[in-house]
């Protein structure tokens, strides 16, 4: 077991990890934070998407012991003060999701592209969660919730 | 008929949203681990068809961190076959006994071993030693039909006995007709493929066992773990969380029974979660179908016979003797005969999957309709508007008939609730500009350069709901500042039904929904529900609940009344107010009603609703569909590309749009997977599936289709609750006809799916030589 100290949503978190445990794995099984989900742990769904320094990551593909020293951001982490994102906001008001499991890594890659471009075209959008699979088909109602975040972030 | 409603018809957002977008929703691979909980992992044939010789498991046994090993040897169940009751025999998630000697497919379960985590349990697989005796393997239907072929599994033939529906007199219905049009259709392999991976927890306690997984199924699953393990229903719960998209997949699964019989061994909780390999090459596939079809039609275009005889392959489990049909009654005719046979290979297990049943048989019908109607050379959408299933129309193919007659031993006759088929089709038809784009059979329409485009529409149907999914149990508990509690069994897997079922609650109740709690997921507290598939949700599960949801207001409209000293059945609830009807300022907020202690009993009331209501068979309520696509082919590339595509349904009335459409646009997701890229390709040597993850087994993503323009038809169903029937698994059924008439119009060639440039290139090769 190897020590490290991951810094996750602002907080330490001191962790024993063995050298191939991904950064998935350490999240959710030794941190507790399941809202970040792992698909495939293969990087070809994009649900396990995280922030890494604000660049948007598949941490499956991540190894803990190389994730320490930056600044990780998962899905529990983007509200403030208990006001959810305006991503989490347009997600809920346009039904962006279905079975949701795909939603956390969705929001966090829009989230990364609203924060380098509060003024994306759709196809912009579609190319920042291209990436990204959502089984219940619901591209078009996610689209529309980032736009809608996006028109939002533009106001404030 | 129209009503006037406050909740209904509005798209509210999910009740389980804010859990899903902060991740605080906990699907069960999610859930957090139990004290001493262990991990399990599974061995697994490399062979198609084995019997295990030998096995040794000491060295895994022994390894430090293993608390335990079971294989065959341990005869969890004896010969008892799992599956779902009390349809026992005849079910179609049966499969042998849960770890069996005689492995019947690759990635059959050999061992199961549980540790103190996954590492060390991986380590201990390696650890067992198994010597396989190789067994002949079938993985062809019907190389698996003849008489010489091998045996697929120790404990039933090959082909199950056919079940057969016929109607009129077929033969004399050929004789009438002017043309007879014959096709033969197979599809490829779907699998559900779920983002979400199966997992499940186990955990006894003396003779009592808890079960946390993902499903929709929570009844069936206690039912079968009361079957496997010799339990009372008393001793088996099950916790359901929602599944991260199920589309068939999450029912009764062998692994969940794994989870179960490891446990009881390792006398601590265990957790089983699936790779994603094994999610999709281990638990189920849509069954693949192959489908003859025969029509007989009259000069004028009139269908007068039509005879369907449908292979299922259910793979090395799964005992399927019926595909859930009633698309052979899409079209009304005299003379009918259906048949389906249920056959086994070697292969992955097959089963139901969204639009199951419908969608292969009505790829086959609808192409053979559209060759019907170029024989005669009239407009597809003139042909089906002639000869569709309309309201009031007999379901010869019912599955409740096959029921009643294996149950009951009758015969009964069936009606159709409600068609919207017409307004469908031709609505449908103007949406997509049809008058304009259709040049005739076999005729694109248009050719700029190398681009080919051309249109074709198809039609489906689907059940919502069959009763004999069982009876439904609902209760609703007011609280004191008026807000509910709503238990359901309804199985949340994105479809929203536990939202949709709450609207029909806050409807009846004249409350938001957001006053409405819904709890779900536990056998010990909610009541019998129906399992949640075959769209029954809306058209079945929602007349228990606002039955209970009229119960539970009789009861505040009774303690109102008092209150107010007025007839209950002069006041009414809007707003969370009960008031008198006519003189709305004589009234007393819900609220307050709930809270104020009555005179008599120096308490305030406890208002509790419910209501157990069994679904009566002879009307049936079937969503319809009619969908339009526009494909352009690239003939250099041979590649093909969706232009723009029309889904016009008939759900009934829609209780909210927004979970309407995006049922509808996921059903288009996954249904032109199907038609292009979806296919679990099987090795022809070894039987084992050789893209088993999503990089090689690709579905849609967000950058490879248009939007679909999505529409409802404006359809009342009398007998499903506020004029609702079921939408969830009917969406797919169409589109891949949809599209391959497409394609047929834009290229003149019909392909079986998926529909590859490889298949499109050699088509237009051919028709240059």
């Amino acid at each position: 077991m190897i020590p490290i100290c991951l810094k996750v949503n602002g907080e330490d978190c001191p962790v024993q990890v063995k050298a191939h445990w991904s950064l998935a794995f350490v999240l959710r099984e030794k941190i507790g934070l399941t809202g970040t989900k792992t698909g495939c742990e293969m990087g070809t769904c994009g649900s396990c998407t995280i922030l890494l320094d604000g660049k948007p990551i598949f941490c499956c593909l991540k190894m803990a012991v190389d994730a320490e020293g930056h600044e990780l951001t998962t899905i529990e982490g983007i509200e403030n003060d208990g006001v959810l994102h305006p991503l989490q906001q347009t997600f809920i008001d346009g039904h962006g999701m279905q079975c949701g499991y795909c939603t956390p890594g969705m929001i966090i890659a829009a989230k990364a592209l609203l924060e380098g471009n509060s003024n994306p075209s759709e196809h912009e959008v579609r190319l920042a969660i291209g990436g990204h699979l959502c089984r219940c088909g619901t591209y078009v109602r996610i689209v529309k919730s980032i736009m809608d975040a996006a028109e939002i972030v533009r106001n404030t | 008929m129209t009503m006037e409603t406050s909740v209904i018809g509005k798209s509210l957002p999910l009740l389980d949203a804010y859990e899903k977008v902060t991740g605080r929703l906990k699907f069960a691979g999610d859930m957090p681990p139990l004290q001493r909980m262990h991990h399990a992992k599974v061995l697994r044939s490399p062979y198609a068809h084995a019997k295990v010789a030998h096995i040794d498991t000491s060295a895994a046994e022994a390894l430090s961190g293993v608390s335990a090993v079971i294989t065959y040897k341990d005869d969890i169940t004896g010969n008892k076959k799992t599956c779902n009751s009390p349809w026992q025999d005849f079910s179609f998630n049966f499969r042998g006994p849960m770890i069996s000697q005689e492995v019947c497919y690759v990635g059959d379960e050999v061992a199961v071993v549980s540790a103190v985590d996954e590492d060390v349990a991986k380590e201990a697989l390696q650890l067992i030693e198994v010597e396989y005796e190789e067994l002949p393997a079938v993985f062809d239907m019907e190389e698996s039909m003849k008489p010489d072929a091998p045996q697929v599994h120790p404990w039933g033939p090959n082909v199950l006995d056919p079940s057969v529906f016929e109607w009129g007199d077929i033969e004399q219905g050929f004789k009438e007709a002017d043309y007879i049009i014959e096709n033969r259709i197979t599809l490829g392999n779907q699998q559900h493929a779920p983002l979400d991976r199966n997992a499940c927890t186990a955990h006894w306690e003396g003779d009592r066992v808890s079960l946390w997984t993902s499903t929709q199924a929570l009844f069936w699953i206690r039912d079968a773990v009361t079957e496997f393990f010799e339990l009372s229903p008393s001793k088996v719960r099950v916790y359901s969380s929602p599944t991260g998209g199920s589309f068939g997949l999450w029912w009764g699964n062998n692994f969940m029974f794994l989870a179960i019989a490891i446990a009881r061994k390792a006398r601590r909780p265990v957790r089983l979660i699936l790779t994603r390999d094994e999610v999709q090459t281990t638990v189920k596939r849509r069954e693949r179908p192959l489908i003859d079809v025969k029509i007989g039609i009259k000069k004028d275009g009139t269908m007068v016979s039509q005879s369907f005889r449908h292979l299922m392959d259910n793979g090395a489990y799964g005992n399927k003797f019926d595909p859930y049909q009633s698309v052979a009654d899409i079209y009304t005719t005299p003379h009918g005969r259906a048949e389906f046979i249920g056959v086994s290979t070697n292969l992955l297990p097959a089963g139901c999957m969204r639009g199951v049943g419908d969608l292969t048989l009505a790829y086959a019908i609808e192409q053979t309709v559209d060759m019907a109607a170029e024989k005669i050379d009239m407009d597809p959408v003139e042909f089906r508007l002639k000869n569709h299933w309309k309201t009031g129309d007999i379901c010869h193919t019912s599955q409740e008939v096959l029921f009643a007659k294996l149950l009951f031993n009758k015969e009964p006759e069936v009606s159709l609730t409600s068609s919207g088929l017409a307004e469908c089709i031709q609505k449908g038809a103007d949406k997509m500009g049809w008058k304009e784009k259709w040049k005739g059979w076999g005729k694109p329409s248009s050719v700029d350069g190398y681009k080919i485009r051309g249109v074709g529409m198809g039609i489906s149907t689907h059940i919502s709901g069959l009763a004999f999914f069982g009876f439904n149990g609902i209760t609703i508990k007011v609280n004191p500042d008026g807000t509910m509690a709503l238990t359901t069994g309804i199985g949340r897997m994105g479809q929203g039904g536990d939202t949709t079922q709450a609207m029909v609650a806050a409807e009846v109740l004249g409350v938001e929904l957001e006053d409405i709690n819904v709890i779900d997921g536990d056998t010990e507290v909610v009541g019998h529900t129906m399992v949640t598939f075959g769209s029954n949700g809306m058209h079945m599960v929602a007349r228990a609940t606002k039955a209970a949801a009229e119960h539970a207001r009789e009861q505040l409209l009774e303690f109102a009344a008092q209150e107010l000293e007025a007839n209950p059945e002069d006041l009414d609830i809007k707003h969370r107010r009960i008031f008198v009807k006519g003189s709305e300022d004589i009234g007393i907020e819900l609220k307050e009603l709930m809270s104020k202690p009555i005179y008599e009993y120096l308490s305030a009331p406890e208002v509790i609703g419910s209501a157990s209501k069994g679904v009566e068979f002879h009307k049936a309520g079937k969503m319809m569909i009619a969908d339009f696509a526009e494909v352009e082919i690239d003939t250099r590339t041979a590649q093909m590309k969706l232009i723009k595509f029309v889904a016009y349904h008939d759900s009934g009335t829609i209780v909210n749009p927004a979970i309407c459409e995006n049922q509808v646009a996921g059903g288009y997701y996954q249904s032109m997977g199907l038609c292009t890229t979806e296919n679990l390709i099987f090795d022809e040597e070894t039987g084992a599936i050789l893209n088993p993850n999503f990089m090689d087994y690709k579905i849609m993503g967000p950058l490879d289709m248009p939007d679909p323009d999505i529409y409802f038809a404006e359809v009342y169903d009398e007998d499903g609750p506020f004029g609702a029937k079921g939408i969830g698994e009917g969406v797919t059924c169409a589109v891949p006809i949809a599209v391959a008439n497409a394609v047929y119009n834009a290229i003149g060639v019909r392909f079986d799916l998926p529909i590859t440039p490889e298949k499109i290139l050699q088509a237009l090769k051919s028709k240059v030589h």
